[in-house]
């Protein structure tokens, strides 16, 4: 079984975007770099599979190439084969409709069975290029798995919805988008982080692939921070039953939200 | 003559709320700048569908030939394409829902066209679309602007108000939706609902959520009961559910779902960066913890410092006082 994983690099969810005033870019010098979480979801459900059933992986990305270390420590440390980073000066600002393009051209170069995204990445929360990728190759896909399992050519996937989920079957090759829930992934070991430098990685750019990325489909205008919330008041009370009555109170009667 | 219209998402009859909070959006930039509010529906009730998208405002509902029971992306994103090639929209919202997210991009990528997710402010200036959206989960907001038409926009639940204006019953125009040749090869075979029809999170007006501060997993039904009091929909922090105390499915934050009701309740949250990112765009926010320097009291309107094993339950019970 062939896998490709198509993974990014994303600002760590614990940093801290400093902007005082709208600004055309966001500056993101200085911010700690790491796989997308929810790439990490994708990543181990490839490795699964392969330790299951065998096979190889393939990860690929689109990024500088400071995205090598993330891709040796969390995609071949881990399991994946070896590693695709598309580089390129023409996909500065590039759209999700352009690095789906890219990602496509990538993906053409061979023929993977299953073709694996996280359902976002975490920095522009956008969750398009999975699906964008699988309509341009002309492939079925499923969104936001929380569960997989494989048959002979088919997959069943479990997809979750607004307090449920769907129990979609669908047959190879597919493209899946994974949702927290579908696996605990592994932390790479240190002898592997070692060994995860033996592995090959592929540096390319679009001439190599022989893709020109489109124009942007989407202009950004700019970036604000989020509106200022006001000072909380504290409420207060002679005991827990008496606080959390005026709470209340508070709430029906001045806020009018209950 | 900006034309835009609004997928009126349905699952088994039930219309979603989005749908009218994005006509009611609609019909306000249509009164500015001229243009029509059409509803696009796939399948259910068509009557029903009509009647309420014309009290929040819109001119016509388009329904689609064929029958549409159970979501897949194939049928929907060939319905959706086709309605656009041929009633030409020059925008197209589609709730941020799990259907609407799944769609937008389908579509799109049939449609060649811009399709920008999750999206909380609309506006038309100077003859172009200015869409808002959160990015890095809410800790800023972008600008964009879609350089095709059509483009389409999914609009996160509870961003815009619903509002009736009065309207009749808009005029019903079915369409063809392309479905001749199209056999989808991802099938839902089945789809369960959670147990006991709780209110979800992302369209909920009043989520409570629980953190560490619950101290095991037991205690989370005092969470629940605190929802179950204000009909709302129950949360938790990533400790929580990395705790494995309760299902990923609750998880609020940046790794976890975006909420945004007019009642956010975080009870024993410290207000980790990761997890107000997931909830800080909330109309009104109480925090309850018993640490008064905790970061969630910088964002809240209303709190308590105390103990939230004593706080809760008579918030539950003070809270079933008004109510009942």
């Amino acid at each position: 079984m062939k896998i490709a994983v198509c993974v990014k690099q994303v600002p760590d969810s614990e940093t801290r975007i400093n902007l005082a005033a709208p600004a055309a870019k966001l500056d993101q010098t200085g911010f700690t770099r790491v796989l997308n979480p929810y790439d990490a979801y994708a990543v181990e459900e490839a490795v699964r599979i392969k330790e299951a059933r065998g096979g190889e992986i393939t990860a690929i990305t689109v990024g500088p190439e400071t995205v090598r270390e993330t891709l040796k420590k969390d995609c071949l440390a881990v399991g994946c084969d070896k590693a695709i980073i598309i580089n390129d000066p023409l996909l500065a600002g590039a759209d999700d409709a352009a690095i789906a393009d890219v990602l496509c051209a990538a993906l053409k170069k061979d023929n993977y069975d299953l073709i694996l995204f996280g359902i976002k990445a975490i920095d522009d929360d956008s969750g398009q290029v999975g699906i964008l990728v699988a309509e341009k190759l002309g492939l079925p896909h499923v969104s936001t798995i929380t569960k997989l399992e494989l048959g002979e050519g088919t997959l069943t996937a479990h997809r979750e919805i607004e307090g449920g989920k769907e129990i979609v079957d669908c047959p190879l090759p597919a493209v899946l988008t994974c949702q927290k829930g579908l696996n605990e992934p592994r932390l790479p070991s240190l002898p592997n982080i070692m060994k995860a430098g033996m592995k090959p990685m592929q540096i390319v750019t679009c001439a190599d692939l022989g893709v020109t990325p489109p124009a942007a489909l989407v202009e950004i205008r700019q970036y604000s921070p989020p509106p200022a919330r006001g000072t909380c008041r504290l409420i207060t009370g002679d005991d827990a039953a008496a606080a959390a009555r005026e709470l209340a109170r508070v709430l029906n009667e001045e806020a009018k939200v209950i | 003559m900006p034309n835009i219209a609004v997928f009126i998402e349905q699952r088994d009859g039930a219309f979603k709320k989005v749908a009218w909070q994005m006509i009611s959006q609609a019909r306000k930039l249509a009164d500015a700048n001229g243009g029509e509010v059409w509803g696009v529906l796939l399948g259910g009730d068509s009557a029903e569908a009509a009647a309420k998208a014309g009290a929040h405002g819109a001119h016509k509902v388009f329904a689609a030939d064929g029958s549409f029971v159970t979501y897949d992306s194939e049928r929907y994103g060939t319905a959706l394409a086709a309605f656009c090639r041929a009633q030409k929209p020059d925008l197209v919202l589609v709730g941020a829902t799990s259907m609407g997210r799944d769609l937008g991009p389908t579509a799109a990528a049939k449609l060649g066209c811009a399709c920008i997710s999750d999206a909380v402010g609309l506006a038309f200036a100077g003859g172009a679309w200015d869409v808002r959206r959160p990015v890095f989960a809410g800790k800023c907001f972008v600008d964009v602007v879609p350089k095709t038409a059509p483009a389409i926009v999914a609009i996160r639940p509870n961003a815009f108000v619903a509002q009736e204006c009065g309207g009749a019953a808009a005029a019903v125009a079915s369409f063809d939706a392309g479905q001749a040749g199209v056999t989808p090869k991802a099938v839902v075979r089945e789809v369960v609902g959670s147990a006991g029809g709780r209110v979800e999170l992302t369209e909920a007006d009043i989520v409570v959520s629980g953190g560490r501060g619950i101290k095991g997993p037991e205690n989370y039904a005092m969470i629940e009961e605190l929802a179950g009091a204000l009909n709302a929909a129950a949360g938790a922090s990533r400790a929580v559910v990395d705790a494995g105390w309760v299902d990923y499915s609750h998880q609020v934050g940046q790794t976890g779902k975006t909420v945004g009701p007019n009642l956010y309740v975080a009870c024993g949250i410290s207000g980790a960066i990761q997890h107000l990112a997931g909830m800080s765009s909330s109309k009104c926010i109480v925090a309850i913890n018993k640490d008064a320097a905790a970061p969630i009291f910088k964002v809240a309107d209303f709190g308590i410092v105390g103990d939230l094993f004593e706080v809760v339950p008579e918030l539950t019970k003070a809270v079933r006082a008004i109510r009942s």
